[in-house]
């Protein structure tokens, strides 16, 4: 007795299904996972989803609620398992597991217990994806990224670090809403390490190629009347206030992630800051992942912009670096 | 001279537009944070305005949102514990309320909830009079009979999200078994959203194609497909999801900013939500039921006709009794 499936539907093409062309992975299914999932899902960036998690449970559940929204979606297949077999062929690999930070614990402080953790994770996932790109987010996202390169044998195009995306992201807002207008129509970059010191490049910051250091040649240092350096201050301690008020941040991490992988799905090289290996540029001698301008395509990091900066700035940058370098060298098992 | 001024200069001499597409969600747990979200990714209004008793949680909410501006098209998103921050809404979705712990009914919710919605429904028509009000938190069916005698606006403006979640697991459990996208399956799911909710068997379809048609036996007991396990897994979702990983967000937040879109584009999309069914398929008594309705900028302004089987009818009187008999004990 033939089934409905059989009475309604006849088939036309022989072969099995093709496998998926545009997956992405998400290793860590905690708040940030899921905000990097949903965000990922509901901008139609994958025709295949993986999340993988220690936690079996919690996992199984995330992809069912997933799963029961999949008629408001354009992603046909959402899996998940403990099992690394399940991010097979990913062109796109998310990596958001880890601990995260306490309430005042610097993100360095995180380091060894998310490098163990890690060694768990990039070999599997360079075993079934050898030829995807890999974005760290889990923090301290810059030693991270140096530690995934490390584990991940890949070069060094496609690992990346969400690095200041989300801290441009946060200084475009908020110089955005002092000058009454759309974040997306102030440009600056936020560069460096991803945290305390991070680098605001002043000199180039612009709305309609304007250029606010020739308006407010102050702008940026403790002498400006305006003070416009505290702008950055709430940028670095925007990561500090939302967990102190709601316990963790994902939303605003997840939608930098979208937008990040959409750069890469899509081959679009937009330039985005992003965590990359910065070794013998701007005098820096080891290598450390730092945040620079990068163009970003489905080669992964394609290309760096090369800033012109200040004496000041890569003075910063080169600070950042050597205490990255001053954690990195420390790091034991890689 | 600012920096401010010495860059832009101001020429609209009279008094800016304002807000015109207004969303308010009122709860900022898991299912409203979903719910905005989603509302947010799919570009539905120029204001979002968040909502809760918990001033901490409200504000981390709302800065984690407004950090991801750049990416967004909604300018403002705002947030406090006053509702006078909700003014103008054209759109209330509430979802604040106690929600289901593991094995537990929705119905088991009602008292908690209802002491709550006595408190959230006169303030937000008080600062939205005009708006259509969404009810998310369960039992939802209840709960937006609760919110309409409390706001007294007309049936139209207030609705309940109601089985439209139901009718989307139903079409996913299909979709898979068929091998299709869940929206080339079509099956609609009515009545209660929870354990007496009724697959109407004889509207699923795919391409026009009937596929009781097909298998008569669709839906009822003998039959060797077994299709009524679909209906049961929906009915069984959310339980399986909250004991997984303790709630269900994701699910519920996309369906409800499909609703709103709906709304907010003025659509006329037919979706199951629940609304009052007073005098429709032999229902006597004042109670919220989803049925197929038409979704605008006005509101719910039509509803569809099912033509039901007599077992699919009883099955919702019955849904409609279950609800009253709770109803009918409540202190508003």
């Amino acid at each position: 007795m033939s089934s409905v499936l059989q009475k309604l539907i006849s088939p036309q093409a022989s072969s099995a299904a093709e496998p998926p062309r545009n997956k992405v992975t998400v290793v860590g299914v905690g708040q940030v996972g899921m905000a990097c999932a949903v965000s990922i899902l509901l901008r139609d960036l994958c025709d295949e989803l993986a999340l993988v998690d220690v936690m079996e449970d919690r996992l199984k559940g995330e992809m069912m609620d997933l799963q029961h929204g999949s008629l408001f979606l354009k992603t046909s297949k959402i899996v998940a398992d403990k099992d690394y077999a399940v991010t097979a062929n990913s062109r796109l690999v998310v990596v958001t597991a880890g601990v995260r930070q306490q309430e005042g614990e610097s993100r360095l402080n995180l380091v060894q217990r998310n490098v163990n953790v890690f060694k768990s994770i990039i070999p599997q996932i360079v075993k079934y994806s050898p030829n995807c790109t890999i974005v760290v987010v889990s923090n301290p996202v810059d030693v991270l990224t140096y530690v995934t390169w490390k584990l991940s044998g890949l070069p060094k195009h496609r690992v990346l670090g969400s690095g200041t995306n989300l801290d441009s992201a946060r200084f475009r807002y908020l110089m955005a809403e002092r000058l009454g207008i759309h974040a997306s129509s102030f440009n600056g970059w936020v560069l460096g390490e991803h945290g305390d010191t991070s680098v605001p490049v002043w000199s180039g910051a612009n709305v309609a190629g304007v250029n606010l250091q020739k308006l407010n040649p102050d702008i940026g240092t403790d002498a400006d009347k305006e003070q416009w350096k505290a702008t950055h201050k709430a940028v670095v301690d925007s990561a500090y206030e939302v967990i102190r008020l709601k316990g963790y941040t994902n939303w605003a991490i997840g939608l930098s992630v979208a937008d990040l992988t959409e750069s890469i799905v899509k081959n679009l090289s937009r330039v985005h800051p992003v965590s990359t290996m910065v070794k013998d540029m701007y005098g820096i001698s080891e290598e450390v992942f730092l945040s620079l301008p990068c163009i970003l395509n489905s080669n992964g990091v394609n290309s760096v912009v090369n800033m012109t900066l200040t004496d000041d700035e890569v003075a910063q940058l080169k600070k950042s670096a050597d205490t990255l370098w001053g954690i990195q060298k420390d790091l034991k098992d890689l | 001279m600012s920096t401010k001024e010495k860059l832009i200069g101001h020429v609209m001499k009279e008094e800016p537009v304002g807000s015109r597409c207004k969303v308010t969600v009122v709860g900022v747990g898991m299912v409203g944070m979903a719910t905005a979200v989603s509302i947010l990714l799919k570009d539905l209004c120029d204001e979002l305005a968040l909502v809760d008793v918990m001033e901490d949680k409200l504000k981390g909410e709302a800065m984690d949102l407004q950090h991801g501006s750049l990416f967004l098209k909604t300018h403002k998103i705002v947030a406090d514990k006053d509702y006078s921050v909700t003014a103008n809404s054209k759109v209330v979705v509430v979802t604040a309320g106690a929600r289901q712990q593991e094995g537990e009914s929705r119905l088991n919710l009602v008292q908690r909830n209802v002491n709550i919605f006595k408190f959230i429904i006169p303030n937000i028509v008080k600062y939205s009079p005009n708006c259509i009000l969404m009810v998310v938190s369960n039992p939802v069916d209840i709960l937006t009979y609760v919110a309409w005698k409390l706001s007294g606006f007309p049936r139209h403006r207030v609705i309940g999200s109601g089985t439209n979640l139901d009718s989307a697991r139903f079409r996913h459990i299909m979709g898979e078994k068929l091998h299709l996208h869940p929206s080339s399956c079509h099956g609609w799911i009515i009545g209660e959203h929870g354990d007496s909710s009724v697959p109407v068997w004889s509207g699923v379809n795919v391409a026009g194609v009937s596929l009781q048609g097909l298998n008569p036996k669709m839906g009822a007991e003998g039959d060797p497909e077994n299709w009524k396990a679909v209906h049961k897994m929906v009915v069984d979702g959310a339980y399986e999801v909250i004991k997984l990983k303790g709630y269900t967000s994701w699910a519920i937040g996309m369906s409800v900013a499909d609703l709103v879109e709906s709304i907010m584009k003025n659509l006329k999309k037919c979706y199951t939500f629940c609304r009052c069914d007073k005098g429709m398929h032999g229902v006597k008594d004042e109670v919220f039921l989803s049925i197929p309705c038409i979704l605008g900028n006005s509101g719910l302004t039509d509803v569809i006709h099912m033509t039901l089987k007599p077992e699919e009818e009883k099955q919702l009187v019955k849904s409609a009794e279950t609800l009253w008999g709770v109803q009918k004990e409540l202190t508003l």
